[in-house]
């Protein structure tokens, strides 16, 4: 083994990637919050108007992107819980490739999945098109694209293997024995999930649903590329860098988003929390 | 019971297909002869690879992805395997708080890790560039890596090494014989976990790249304009170069998850 001397030395480079890039960029980025922006110069300064004009202004793109993150997340931590739980308990040999597609499909093709779904939910896209071949349809659907809906869609699908990897990892940590053993005092399928599993997956399922709901609530492109009309917050936040120039609003905006969005993680824990305790 | 066995198996079906049939048909509709993206496929073709490979900006825009995702899986490597053995050499809680810690960026919305990133670049005075890009994914891919190496080296056996140095092999010495061999290939797969993050990337790129083109920013561009099926072709390189990473990478580390 090696002096603690010498492993300090070894975790200095990625100290400092993470020192230098990561915690010194959030410090300035927050004090950039506070700071104001005259005749097209950041003047270090101390207001607290970027954030009022982020809760008063843009708090209705706030809202909107707040509850389509919440579906969001919702949807991809059940549906991912529900591979996860087939994964762990009745996959059997299948369970590693099942395990090894949601790997696959993490790593690869964000912008990829977006322009898929684009196509595919379009008027003339496969989903329309296939129906139509099918016979089920006469019409094409042309609500598919450029709504919500689609956001959601596309949302969902992207994030479903960062759903499903931390359930994996936390139902792996539950031995057959705690389930057997509550099977055996009498508990039938519903009661097992709910008052073991559930409670002892808290940790993977909370991760996985944050995971979700932070990605979806910060999410600029999906919504650019399929939501149509509608703005989420990514989409107010992105110009104040570029065309509009306010980086401090555009911090502000990020930080407000970014404390609301733990504060409702939070409750969703609590929530959690419940299940399975009564 | 039998009826909720065929309805778990239709469901993992349902599921294998969800998750692959989006990429599956970008890939299948960059070999359709017909322009729109759509069913029935009247026949198939090469011409929007060709199309692909005369488009004026593609062959920079590969050059510069494969140079950013070779230089951020070199670099996450070295430093991954520098952290990996350092935290390895520290007591297992201390070594997991840094572990979470270091993936803290991981955790923000992408957006504002991005836009974070492009003003302290700016603050910093650094050129908007590939070194800037090659940074701000080093941020990503290093916990990645970390944890992976990590893994492996707490089933190393430290005995070899002590071994090594106890016949007179100097510390690097012992390192680079006794115990990088050993643990190459997970090294390697590691790296290249790193490659496929790397090369898929396109939020933080295209805050902190300033001008310059990559894979993924190449195919945004042609869906700003218009979109033909040389857009799937792109896209086809583009998941093919990160698929390949990452099977490659699964194999080598044997990482689950």
């Amino acid at each position: 083994m090696l002096s603690r001397r010498t492993s300090y030395l070894l975790l200095l480079p990625a100290a400092a990637i993470y020192g230098g890039l990561f915690v010194a960029a959030a410090v300035y980025f927050f004090m950039l919050s506070f700071w104001s922006v005259r005749s097209y110069r950041v003047v270090p300064d101390f207001t607290l108007g970027n954030y009022v004009k982020t809760f008063t202004t843009h708090l209705g793109s706030g809202e909107k992107t707040l509850l389509i993150a919440f579906v969001i997340a919702t949807a991809a931590t059940v549906l991912g819980f529900y591979y996860a739980w087939i994964i762990r308990f009745r996959a059997g040999r299948w369970a590693p490739a099942l395990l090894f597609i949601a790997l696959i499909t993490l790593f690869g093709g964000y912008l990829m999945k977006i322009y898929a779904w684009k196509t595919m939910l379009g008027s003339d896209g496969a989903v329309n098109s296939a129906l139509i071949a099918a016979g089920l349809i006469t019409q094409p659907f042309e609500a598919l694209i450029y709504s919500p809906t689609a956001v959601i869609i596309t949302l969902t699908h992207f994030l479903l293997p960062f759903a499903i990897l931390p359930m994996v990892a936390a139902l792996r940590g539950i031995g057959d024995a705690e389930i057997e053993s509550a099977r055996d005092l009498g508990a039938g399928s519903w009661p097992v999930l709910r008052d073991v599993i559930i409670p002892r997956a808290r940790t993977g399922i909370m991760a996985s649903f944050a995971l979700c709901f932070l990605i979806s609530v910060g999410d600029y492109f999906t919504p650019l590329l399929v939501g149509g009309k509608m703005a989420m917050v990514g989409q107010l936040i992105a110009p104040q860098f570029g065309t509009y120039f306010n980086w401090p609003l555009g911090s502000a905006m990020s930080f407000g988003i970014l404390a609301v969005s733990l504060v409702i993680l939070g409750l969703v824990n609590a929530g959690l929390s419940l299940v399975g305790r009564q | 019971m039998k009826a909720r066995t065929l309805l778990e198996r239709a469901a993992a079906i349902l599921f294998v297909a969800v998750l692959l049939s989006p990429l599956l048909l970008v890939v299948l509709f960059a070999f359709s002869s017909k322009a729109i993206s759509n069913f029935p496929i009247p026949g198939w073709t090469l011409r929007w690879f060709r199309e692909m490979l005369a488009f004026e900006p593609f062959p920079t825009a590969l050059s510069n992805s494969l140079l950013v995702g070779v230089s951020v899986g070199i670099l996450s490597a070295i430093i991954g395997t520098m952290t990996a053995l350092g935290l390895a050499c520290l007591p297992r809680r201390e070594a997991q708080i840094a572990m979470l810690a270091l993936a803290l960026p991981l955790m923000l919305p992408p957006l504002f890790l991005a836009v974070m990133l492009l003003v302290w670049f700016l603050f910093l005075g650094l050129t908007l560039g590939l070194k800037t890009v090659i940074l701000a994914h080093l941020l990503f891919t290093l916990p990645f890596v970390v944890v992976v190496l990590y893994s492996r080296l707490s089933s190393f056996d430290f005995r070899i090494i002590e071994a090594a140095r106890d016949l007179g092999a100097s510390p690097w010495r012992a390192f680079a014989d006794a115990m990088l061999p050993v643990i190459m290939p997970v090294v390697i797969g590691a790296a290249l976990m790193a490659v496929a993050l790397s090369i898929d990337d396109f939020i933080l790129t295209s805050f902190v790249i300033g001008g310059g083109n990559t894979l993924p920013m190449l195919v945004m561009s042609t869906l700003r304009t218009s979109v033909t099926p040389m857009t799937n072709a792109i896209g086809t390189m583009l998941i093919s170069l990160s698929i390949v990473s990452t099977l490659i990478a699964l194999y080598l580390t044997r990482y689950r998850g």
